[in-house]
């Protein structure tokens, strides 16, 4: 028989591995996510520079594509590991989210500059905070997307900080989505 | 008075078998992600996998995914029984009802 301090200690390595686990689960089904949104960011940003003036109209066709992308990748990893790690309580968060984003840009009159930052730098900071909860590689793509993105603000001029934002945001996303999937 | 099981209480096995209680009934792990959840090496999961198997604890399945041979390792019922009832016991020392 063991004594109180090896059943602790027993206790603890079996919580965390079942942390490990669900971490695990997080990581499979957020890689998937992250490489969807880095390609569509790509797009936007690139779309965006060849025609400015349209910018608006695919941002809005890109958050489309990835809500639907996001429903659609929940419900393969649904159906291939029986596990459910979203529901539409997540599809509630991110809409409040992007109600609030929407509600800053309105009342903050934001330049066209501005918004371009503004929004990569506003989501990231979710992506950090749900590195708080759900694993370290969620702190630091967000935390390196915002400082190279501020780096971008400050000194890539004019409409070439699209491009600044493609390869940033966009393949920023796609390089932490990869690396989640091998973590 | 419940019995640690010898089967399960071994480090690495009990790391094996919490990871495999940790997913719903009749869903695996690869041994690739099994091996980085628990740590361990190649030789030394496979003999602990061998053992569990053994045991009715696991059961293991090997399938080609393209090319690539994969091996599932699925915790039986045999085996989420067993592990509830170690996890009870270890609670049980915890609250000082074994000695």
């Amino acid at each position: 028989m063991i004594d109180s301090k090896q059943a602790s200690d027993a206790m603890a390595d079996i919580e965390d591995t079942v942390r490990r686990v669900r971490q695990s689960q997080i990581y499979q089904v957020s890689s998937l996510a992250l490489l969807m949104w880095g390609v569509l960011a790509f797009v936007g940003n690139i779309a965006g520079w060849f025609w400015p003036r349209y910018g608006l109209y695919f941002w809005f066709a890109v958050y489309a594509v990835s809500a639907i992308g996001f429903i659609a990748l929940s419900a393969y990893h649904r159906s291939k590991s029986r596990i459910r790690v979203f529901d539409g309580r997540y599809m509630l968060t991110f809409a409040l989210i992007a109600a609030f984003g929407i509600f800053c840009c309105y009342f903050g009159h934001f330049t066209p500059r501005q918004q371009t930052v503004f929004w990569p730098i506003y989501i990231m900071l979710f992506y950090m905070m749900a590195g708080v909860w759900f694993g370290t590689a969620f702190l630091v793509i967000g935390a390196t997307i915002i400082a190279l993105t501020l780096i971008g603000y400050a000194y890539v001029p004019g409409i070439s900080l699209l491009l600044w934002m493609a390869v940033v945001n966009g393949g920023g996303l796609i390089v932490g989505g990869l690396w989640m999937r091998r973590s | 008075m419940a019995e640690l099981d010898d089967i399960i209480h071994q480090p690495l096995r009990l790391k094996i078998m919490a990871a495999l209680n940790a997913l719903p009934a009749e869903v695996g792990l690869e041994f690739a992600r099994l091996k980085k959840l628990t740590g361990a090496t190649d030789g030394n999961l496979g003999a602990h996998i061998e053992t569990l198997a053994k045991a009715g604890y696991v059961s293991v399945d090997k399938a080609f995914v393209g090319k690539k041979p994969q091996t599932t390792v699925t915790a039986t019922a045999a085996g989420r029984g067993a592990f509830t009832r170690h996890v009870a016991t270890l609670q049980e020392i915890i609250a000082g009802k074994q000695v």
